[in-house]
């Protein structure tokens, strides 16, 4: 158990000083995932074969007084989409039968690049229609110090204020989304689970990199270089709409808001209240627009020709039929419907050229907020309810992949959003939080014994 | 109704949708190979263009600029800003599901090209737009004729999928099947000529189709009918020829002409109704592709690598180097032709005569060795040297023949003229011949003295004397003067 509790930037500096080895640390993540995956399920699949190798080589290069990267030894958990050369990805649907990616994503090589170990791909709903649970859990649980979700609509931020850990769904195009299976292109970002913000902030100064092959992706890894340590003279908003479905907030999360307003306003913050109509009154039929006409014709991909499972049918229109009836579920399924029927010629402007319009409007009424009221970040719940179902549109989430913002979920149930590219501040906010709250445990609970 | 209707009360209104190939180094959204030929199926793959799972597209700007200069070509106006959509619709040869396309801001519009209409007359076909996106896979059928019915099995080669085409698409302003051809003839000359594409038609670098529909003088207009699948002039004229009977026919016999897609049949030299509903495809902005902004000096690199236009060269042809129309137009017919017979003229080469060296001697060999003029062994220079000899007399037009025939071995002309049995600086008997008579017309008064009876034999023989030395002076020593003397004394009937 020397490892388990350990941080990635622990990890890495034991294993580059020899204390321990790479092998060593993989071992032990992998026999606590083995002890606690039956009751956990959170790994779709258990690379320790691939891990094994990797580990090993660096050990090598250690061994070899070869520098062995910023993450040298650290085991992680990638979601289910994406993709890692060699390694069956299935992200979470039966569509994808077998299907062994020839080509890493982005995102995975460059943890990779820099000594990263992979343990296990992260358990997923179909296609992310739900959540990153698998990659959330395993990071609570203690498999990994850290791991890769992706995000649409909070599917990041949900497992994580659920499972307690720290979840950062990055500014659009901070992270490279070549090589993860799109859901909602203008909406999806890969980021990470950690249990520290210290955690947070060395992985994505290694993922956050200009990447060729992502036409979206940007060169901004200088925003993790500024540091304020203080929250002193911060300004903090609370989002009148948002304050106002204050009576469905679990007891618990409303007294997490509570706590940390106080938090704020003892450490010398400026806690003031602002109001964003058109975000609450348009961002979920924006986004529920958008998502579902995107997904559709990112699904449309699976039709067994190239990838993937094919079914048996005498005819091609068959075959395309039965292999997508039978591929897919319900909540997918629906998506396609709906993105489908949106994208009709007599519907496409009503619904689809609407949305991206409103959604121009969303992004204009947060950046004018942030820029008039002189804002660090909005403060608002992860999710009203605790206990809310799997899938269900959230609107305390979706708002910032609408409008395309870092936006920072911490331990307790509650998010902190800001404006483009202030993702170095939003880990700045959240490392002065952590020194007063503390860091999150691993839920040993969940352990064997 | 239909007694009372001539053929010539019925106008055909046909726009033409022309797909070409742009020509690249690589694919539109990726680094695979844009030539295949001869290669494996699906050899020139990659995760992008076989739209794998989590593959994003990146835009080869090559495109760009090439898809600019197609526009250019056709005197289009180029938009600063363009986007790309997502067509989407269910075929295995479509690797993601949807293509995407420019085709919601095209990249170029509102151009135009000129021909001669039916009667000969010049006649503007306006061109509604250019935009560029990705081709598909090509299906592969067991069936005996290669079809998609009857099948047994299909196979689909990606090599294809994902190279760049240009979609052009003009008003319904042609009237004729003969127009087609002329229109795409003239839009293919050009768009060779700006090195946008090779438009090699055997290897499928243009497609048409045709939306054809008929109005009839008294007032009725057809419903308009989708023309596919012709792959080259000729079948895009028989479609059209085949379409406008069709619907002729059915609206003299006071029938209605259905709006539908209807397929080319090559072999059978028919248009059939597809059987496939055409459900309207659809489309949304693609969002792994930020917008295409084409800044001004983008466009002005464009327009500064457009060459002349084969138009405005004839028209610099006939004005200022004196060349008939039709020579002309042969001469400027592909730009390396041209560019070649411009090298002569630049080098020296009097323009009628290099005219008439590339049209005749220049083009068989360019058509016998199936390569382009830029590639052929001899130079323009060398030609023009070789043309300048024959003008200053050095040289008959035959032998100059033998000589070309030897300088494309790689002979330079002296090495050539040794080759082809003249020895160097020696002159041929014809090139003699003609001197001679050039000489002999030069100076009619001698040849009058010598001709009449006047003079004494003595006299007469230094007349002749005089003449010889004339022409061997022309050849600068280079003829025999015995020979001289014999070719002038029959050329003045003495001998
Ligand atoms: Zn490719």
């Amino acid at each position: 158990m020397r490892f388990r509790s350990m941080g990635a930037r622990e990890i890495a500096a034991g294993v580059r000083e020899k204390k321990f080895s790479a092998a060593e640390v993989f071992e032990e993540c992998l026999r606590t995932a083995t002890d606690c995956e039956d009751r956990l399920s959170a790994l779709a699949a258990v690379t320790a074969e691939a891990g094994r190798i990797q580990a090993k080589r660096v050990d090598e290069k250690v061994a070899k007084g070869e520098d062995p990267g910023l993450l040298a030894g650290v085991p992680v958990v990638i979601k289910d989409n994406i993709c890692a050369n060699g390694i069956r990805t299935a992200a979470g649907s039966r569509i994808l039968g077998d299907w062994v990616p020839p080509y890493d994503a982005t995102a995975w090589s460059l943890l990779a690049d820099q000594g990263a170990v992979l343990l296990g791909k992260g358990s997923m709903d179909e296609l992310a229609t739900g959540v990153s649970d698998g990659s959330a859990a395993a990071v609570a649980a203690g498999y990994v110090p850290f791991s890769l979700g992706s995000d649409t609509g909070g599917s990041i931020r949900l497992p994580a204020s659920y499972c307690g850990i720290y979840g950062l769904k990055p500014t659009y195009g901070l992270v490279s989304r070549y090589g993860m299976i799109s859901y909602g292109s203008s909406l999806d970002q890969i980021g990470p689970f950690t249990r520290s913000v210290e955690d947070m902030e060395l992985v994505m100064r290694v993922l956050a990199r200009h990447d060729p092959k992502d036409s979206t992706s940007v060169s901004k890894n200088e925003i993790f270089a500024r540091r304020t340590n203080t929250l002193k003279g911060r300004r903090i908003a609370l989002v009148k709409e948002f304050m106002d479905f204050s009576p469905t907030l679990d007891q618990i999360t409303a007294d997490a808001m509570k706590r940390t307003i106080r938090l704020f306003e003892e450490s010398g913050s400026e806690v003031i209240e602002v109001s964003l109509p058109t975000v609450a009154r348009y961002a979920a039929a924006c986004y529920y627009t958008i998502a579902a006409s995107e997904a559709y014709t990112n699904f449309a991909r699976f039709d067994g020709v190239r990838c993937g499972r094919a079914a048996e049918a005498a005819g091609l229109r068959e075959m395309f039929e039965t292999t997508r009836s039978e591929g897919f579920d319900g909540g997918v399924k629906s998506r396609i419907i709906v993105g489908t029927y949106l994208s009709e010629p007599d519907c496409y402007e009503k619904y689809y050229v609407a949305a991206t319009r409103v959604r121009t409007l969303i992004a204009e009424e947060f950046y004018k907020t942030f820029d008039a009221d002189r804002i660090d970040c909005i403060l608002q719940p992860v999710t009203p309810s605790l206990s809310g179902k799997i899938g269900e549109l959230n609107l305390y989430t979706l708002t910032a992949n609408v409008a395309g913002l870092p936006a920072f979920s911490l331990p307790a149930g509650l998010q902190i959003i800001g404006p483009r590219w202030s993702d170095g501040e939003l880990l700045d906010i959240g490392l002065e939080v952590e020194k007063i709250s503390g860091a999150p445990k691993i839920a040993y609970f969940l352990q064997r014994r | 109704m239909s007694n009372m209707l001539k053929m010539s009360d019925f106008t055909p209104v046909i726009g033409i949708e022309i797909h070409i190939q742009l020509k690249t180094k690589s694919k539109m959204f990726c680094a695979c190979p844009a030539d295949y030929s001869g290669d494996e199926p699906n050899s020139r793959i990659c995760p992008v263009c076989m739209g794998l799972p989590g593959s994003l597209p990146v835009l080869n700007r090559a495109v760009v600029h090439q898809g600019m200069l197609a526009g250019m070509a056709l005197n289009c106006a180029v938009q600063p800003v363009t986007f790309f959509s997502r067509k989407a619709y269910y075929y295995p040869d479509l690797p993601k599901g949807f293509q995407t396309s420019g085709c919601d801001m095209p990249i170029a519009v509102n151009g135009w090209l000129e021909i001669k209409d039916d009667a000969g007359n010049p006649k503007k076909i306006r061109i509604h737009c250019l935009h560029i996106e990705e081709d598909v896979g090509k299906l592969l059928h067991s069936a005996s004729d290669g079809r998609l019915e009857g099948a047994d099995a299909s196979y689909v080669d990606y090599n294809r999928a994902g190279l760049p085409l240009a979609e052009i698409v003009s008003e319904p302003d042609v009237s004729s099947a003969r127009e087609a051809v002329e229109y795409v003839t003239a839009l293919r000359r050009r768009v060779r000529y700006a090195g946008a594409s090779d438009v090699d038609l055997e290897k499928g670098m243009m497609r048409f189709d045709a939306n054809v529909s008929m109005k009839c003088a008294d007032g009725r207009w057809g419903r308009k009918v989708e023309v596919k699948n012709m792959n080259s002039f000729r079948a895009l004229e028989r479609a059209i020829e085949y379409e406008i009977k069709r619907q002729r026919k059915i609206m003299e016999d006071g029938g209605e002409v259905l709006p539908e897609t209807r397929h080319w049949n090559d072999a059978k030299g028919v248009t059939t109704a597809s059987r496939v509903k055409a459900s309207a495809r659809k489309f949304m902005m693609e969002p792994d592709l930020p917008p295409l902004v084409v800044t001004p000096d983008w466009v002005e690199e464009a327009r500064a690598s457009l060459p002349e236009m084969p138009n405005e060269k004839t028209a610099r042809y006939v004005e200022d180097m004196g060349l008939s129309e039709a020579d002309a137009a042969v001469l400027t017919d592909s730009i390396d032709v041209a560019r070649y017979f411009e090298g002569c003229v630049d080098a020296g080469a009097n323009p009628a005569r290099a005219g008439n060296w590339v049209r005749t001697e220049v083009l068989r060999v360019v058509n016998e060795k199936r390569c382009g003029a830029d590639e052929l062994t001899v130079k323009p220079a060398s030609l023009a040297e070789l043309i300048c000899r024959i003008d200053d007399g050095r040289l008959s037009t035959t032998l100059a023949k033998r000589v070309f025939e030897a300088m494309l071995d790689g002979l330079t002309v002296d090495e050539a003229l040794k080759k082809s049995g003249a020895a160097e600086g020696e002159v041929g008997a014809d090139a003699l011949g003609e001197l001679v008579r050039a000489t002999l017309a030069a100076n009619p008064d001698v040849v009058e003295e010598i001709k009449s009876d006047k003079l004494d034999k003595n006299t007469k023989g230094k007349k002749i004397k005089f003449l010889q030395g004339l022409v061997m002076k022309e050849t600068r020593g280079q003829a025999r003067p015995d020979e001289v003397s014999k070719i002038i004394e029959s050329a003045l009937n003495l001998r």
